[in-house]
């Protein structure tokens, strides 16, 4: 029975959307997104700027709340309505625990040198040992390439570096999921490889990992599932090659010969 | 011509009062940045019971004369029975001003640090008042140190108003001196002096603080 149960876990997607609904005023940005997200499962999310992909991404750690729909992570669901507000921040603040997220501008805490960076949630959210997280900081600092970096600022370092920083900050919550949202997008041309390479390792180690990108590379060569989305509603998804080599929808072939072009 | 022998004998007596604008300007200004930051931080939040108490804080305050309420605190308050002495009187009235003015610019600060610093310590299951606390307002801070140190040489300029209600500061101390020794200029002179040791005093002490928070900028 602890089998079958074990298996039953494992078989049970990491990240469930369904129906998800989300609209800024008059604007339906997301309309009704249905998607399931295996576990150490790479999904990919392309689309148009607009077509809503990165809010679907925000929805997911309720950095923006859905108008409607369920956001189910590791069997727990995100966006609780029946919660009162005070008790709603309570469970949101556990459930995000779990879930690491990078940023477009990756938004490191300028004040605080790369190794605080990385020390400040799991001291001060987990209440984890100093001394035992420093050791794991540092671990996680060197598997970015960055471990002679710990002591600077984040000001001191290219955008790539801050990039790895950010990634490595949110590693060191433990997530079972990690987010990405256009991570090399504010990064120049040369500096994009370093990230997309950390984000590489971490996907072959079984990361959950749920990517918005304009990287078509990456997509490609990394992704198990990729999603393409338009006007807030998933068009096509399938694996890459398919998707890439072989699109079935005419919104699809216009984009990719856009972005390929 | 300057009498530099009523200076040179009057000076300690004008220092005496100086301490005395110096003890009222500090503990009015720490009560005016704690009172600053608790309205800053109601006027920012959602909750209309400390929104709205605190916008309406700042705009009486601000649209009101210090002198009028350093009078209402001091004279007016005794009619409902509450006395104050002259000294509490005016870090009253002063803690209160310059905690208006405080909110406005503290308000200014958090509001100036970008929405990502708030969503990256949001997104690691940091709650509101850790990122409040732990990454909003230090960098807020870095923000508000030039113009919070505005309003502290304001503060303590403001402070001679305080020799309305009777409180020997710098300011009565050196009209007192006038009446033994007729001698307005020198003593004004020496009042004007000290008034700016203190401000200049003040200002190079946020320039130390300023200093602290370059996080690795030039």
């Amino acid at each position: 029975m602890n089998a079958t149960k074990i298996l039953s876990k494992n078989e049970e997607p990491m990240i469930i959307l369904h129906n998800l609904r989300k609209s800024f005023g008059n604007n339906e940005v997301l309309k009704g997104i249905n998607l399931e997200v295996a576990r150490s499962e790479v999904l990919v999310l392309i689309g148009p700027s607009g077509s809503g992909k990165s809010t679907l991404l925000r929805c997911v750690n309720n950095l923006e709340s859905p108008t409607g729909g369920e956001v189910t992570v590791d069997g727990e669901r995100v966006n609780r309505t029946d919660l009162k507000p005070r008790a709603f921040q309570k469970h949101i603040n556990r459930v995000r625990t779990h879930m690491g997220m990078v940023f477009q501008h990756f938004n490191l805490f300028p004040h605080k040198t790369v190794l605080e960076n990385i020390l400040e949630a799991p001291t001060q959210v987990l209440h984890r040992n100093p001394e035992e997280i420093i050791a794991e900081a540092l671990e996680l600092l060197d598997k970015v390439g960055l471990a002679e970096k710990k002591d600077s600022y984040p000001v001191q370092l290219s955008g790539g570096q801050q990039q790895r920083v950010a990634i490595a900050r949110a590693l060191a919550m433990r997530p079972s999921v990690m987010l990405f949202d256009e991570v090399t997008s504010a990064l120049d041309p040369e500096l994009v490889g370093e990230v997309l390479l950390v984000m590489e390792g971490l996907a072959a180690e079984g990361m959950t990992m749920i990517v918005v990108t304009h990287e078509m590379g990456f997509a490609e060569r990394v992704a198990n599932r990729v999603v393409f989305m338009a006007e807030g509603q998933i068009v096509e998804e399938g694996v890459p090659k398919e998707i890439f080599s072989n699109p079935r929808e005419e919104r699809t072939k216009r984009f990719l010969a856009d972005v390929l072009k | 011509m300057l009498d530099w022998q009523v200076i040179i004998h009057y000076f300690p007596f004008l220092v005496k009062g100086a301490l005395i604008t110096l003890e009222i300007s500090v503990i009015s200004l720490i009560l005016g940045l704690a009172a600053g930051l608790v309205a800053a931080l109601c006027i920012l939040s959602t909750n209309p019971f400390l929104h709205w108490p605190g916008r309406f804080y700042v705009w009486i305050i601000r649209s009101t004369p210090l002198l009028v309420q350093l009078f209402i605190i001091y004279f007016g308050l005794p009619q409902f029975g509450i006395s104050l002495n002259p000294f509490w009187s005016g870090v009253l009235a002063l803690a209160l001003n310059t905690g208006a003015y405080n909110a406005e610019t503290i308000r200014g600060g958090i509001l100036a640090v970008p929405k990502g610093q708030q969503e990256a310590s949001r997104s690691l299951g940091m709650s509101k008042v850790l990122t409040m606390r732990r990454i909003v307002l230090p960098q807020a801070m870095r923000l508000i140190i030039p113009p919070l140190g505005n309003n502290f040489v304001i503060l303590i300029k403001d402070t001679s108003l305080v020799s309305t209600i009777t409180l020997v500061e710098l300011t009565l101390t050196a009209q007192r001196l006038i009446g033994s020794t007729y001698k307005p200029f020198e003593m004004y002179l020496m009042a004007a002096v000290l008034y700016a040791i203190l401000t200049t005093c003040a200002a190079l002490l946020l320039g130390q603080v300023e200093r602290r928070t370059t996080w690795g900028h030039v």
